[in-house]
């Protein structure tokens, strides 16, 4: 549950007086769009970003003559004239949930983790996050589906599920207990066996009703 | 009301053998004693000639399954131990001749069609064989008999293009991952949505990879789906996709278990379906491949309508009226 265990590391960094058109260069060629810079001790100092470089640029429906008068004074600026200088970070403690909630408050797409004295470790971009919580959830594992029944509000309920999948001997990978205030809560389990009808009856008969996957 | 088109029904005496440990199990022998059974009906229609298989040799085995798969399935198999990998995958003393003579079943067909390309080909085999991948045996797969039986004719025959169309209501995760980078092989499945059902995989947003970009399309039914879903698939994407593509050949992974009455998917298929299927298809096959086309029995559990499908779907192939 740790971004550090799903973040990119090493990371491709520049220092501050890198040129604005190196980052650029740096950047395609590597096919990512954020770039955190450091100094010599991995200090992070800011990030640039493909937007960064790309509102600094001339438009493209500027004039051919504006564009070559421009052009060099912005290609010889170092990156950390447009940098962003606050950046929002991630710990090395820091936990999936922390960067959950990060991306939806922030309009970033990838955040740098740091160390307690602020030294760059890695950097994990929404992508990753996303694969994160793929596996987490156990999405294309062979074999599997997920079945969702609701909870009979009787004493011990997952204990009773999970007695009713190990005597058919099916295995299941993933266990959600949903707390709704209305309808009663919802249990989802990832299962791996070819024959759901018979779980489905055999959950029912033990007292959890199957939702069947309706759209509404 | 009958059709010059023989009927030719491969399958073999042995596979009766194949014991998937009773109880609830659904890939009982009792399947294909139905399907035998309906042979009969097809016979007014048409001239019959029904063949044993022969057991496939290894070297086509070796196209799709890696040599230590096949040591440890065959260990397995003669061990006395009832299952493979996972108890779905219930095996016997036999299961591994029974599923050679299963994978021989198409390559057997596809010299038939090759020698006679108007005659209609259909191998009522089992075990099934859509969900095997190289190293694993899934949902009583244990040997991909379209996935070997296509790389048959690649290489026998010089088929290079063959379409696949699976319309078994489970994904063929074994049949995809064997053609995955492959752009000479277009794997077509039309299953049950992942999210809900077996096998978990086939998501429309795979479309193979790398040379196989492309190659590959899934077109998910949620649960309840039924015969206009199907067919506004087939009509919408299925059909356009096979034009470009102009396969040599063509292969069916043919399962019947999305029927309403089939337990075994929450699809909702009537048997007519299957009737509509075997015409497209089998006018497809006309049009690009000049008719050189092989179905293989996948899935279908419920008895009286695993019977009904497969009338309905070979009298759709012999496109009688």
């Amino acid at each position: 549950m740790f971004v550090s265990n799903f973040m990119s590391s090493p990371v491709k960094t520049v220092g501050p007086e890198t040129l604005v058109s190196e980052a650029r260069e740096i950047m395609t060629a590597g096919k990512f769009r954020h770039l955190p810079v450091t100094d010599n001790n991995d200090l992070l100092l800011g990030i640039i970003t493909d937007r960064d470089i790309r509102s600094a640029l001339p438009s493209a429906l500027m004039g051919e003559n504006k564009k070559s008068e421009d052009l060099p004074g912005i290609a010889t600026l170092p990156v950390s004239r447009i940098m962003t200088k606050v950046v929002t970070s991630l710990s090395v403690e820091s936990t999936l949930d922390d960067a959950l909630i990060l991306f939806g408050e922030n309009k970033v797409g990838a955040l740098p983790v740091i160390d307690e004295e602020n030294r760059l470790v890695g950097i994990l971009a929404v992508r990753d996050l996303l694969k994160a919580y793929k596996e987490l959830f156990g999405l294309g594992e062979r074999g599997s589906s997920l079945i969702a029944v609701r909870d009979d509000n009787k004493p011990k309920p997952l204990t009773r599920l999970t007695e009713v999948l190990e005597a058919r001997q099916v295995p299941f990978t993933r266990l959600i207990r949903t707390d709704t205030d209305e309808g009663g809560n919802l249990i989802y389990i990832r299962v791996h066996t070819y024959n759901l009808s018979a779980i489905h009856h055999a959950l029912a008969e033990a007292g959890f009703e199957p939702i069947a996957p309706i759209l509404n | 009301m009958s059709t010059s088109k023989a009927f030719v029904h491969i399958s073999h005496h042995r596979y009766r053998e194949h014991e998937t440990g009773g109880g609830e199990h659904p890939e009982i022998q009792a399947r294909l004693e139905e399907i035998n059974q309906r042979l009969q009906g097809l016979a007014d229609f048409c001239k019959i000639i029904s063949r044993e298989s022969l057991s496939a040799e290894r070297h086509w085995l070796l196209n799709i399954h890696n040599e230590d798969y096949l040591l440890r399935f065959e260990e397995t198999a003669l061990s006395g131990v009832s299952y493979f990998g996972h108890p779905d995958n219930q095996l016997c003393y036999d299961t591994y001749e029974i599923a050679l003579l299963a994978a021989g079943a198409g390559l057997n067909g596809i010299d038939m069609v090759e020698e006679n390309p108007a005659d209609v080909i259909f191998c009522s085999v089992r075990p099934p064989g859509h969900h095997a991948e190289k190293a694993m045996a899934l949902g009583f797969c244990f040997l991909n008999n379209v996935a070997i039986a296509a790389r048959y004719w690649q290489e026998k025959y010089e088929r290079k293009r063959i379409a696949i169309i699976d319309f078994d209501a489970h994904h063929g995760n074994g049949t995809q991952a064997a053609f995955e980078e492959s752009s000479e092989v277009f794997y077509i499945s039309v299953h049950e949505h992942p999210t809900f059902s077996f096998p978990g995989t086939g998501y429309a947003e795979e479309h193979g990879s790398g040379p196989g970009l492309g190659a590959t399309m899934n077109i998910p039914l949620l649960p309840g789906a039924g015969d206009i879903e199907v067919e506004k698939a087939f009509s919408r994407k299925i059909e356009p996709a096979l034009n470009d593509f102009k396969p040599d050949a063509m292969l069916i992974g043919a399962g019947f278990d999305g029927h309403r009455l089939d337990d075994m998917s929450g699809l909702a298929y009537s048997s007519s379906l299957y009737n509509h299927l075997g015409r497209k298809i089998s006018a497809l096959a006309e049009r690009h491949c000049e008719g050189r086309l092989v179905s293989i029995l996948e899935g279908g559990y419920h008895l009286p309508s695993l019977g009904e499908s497969f009338s309905e779907y070979c009298s759709g192939l012999l496109q009688l009226p």
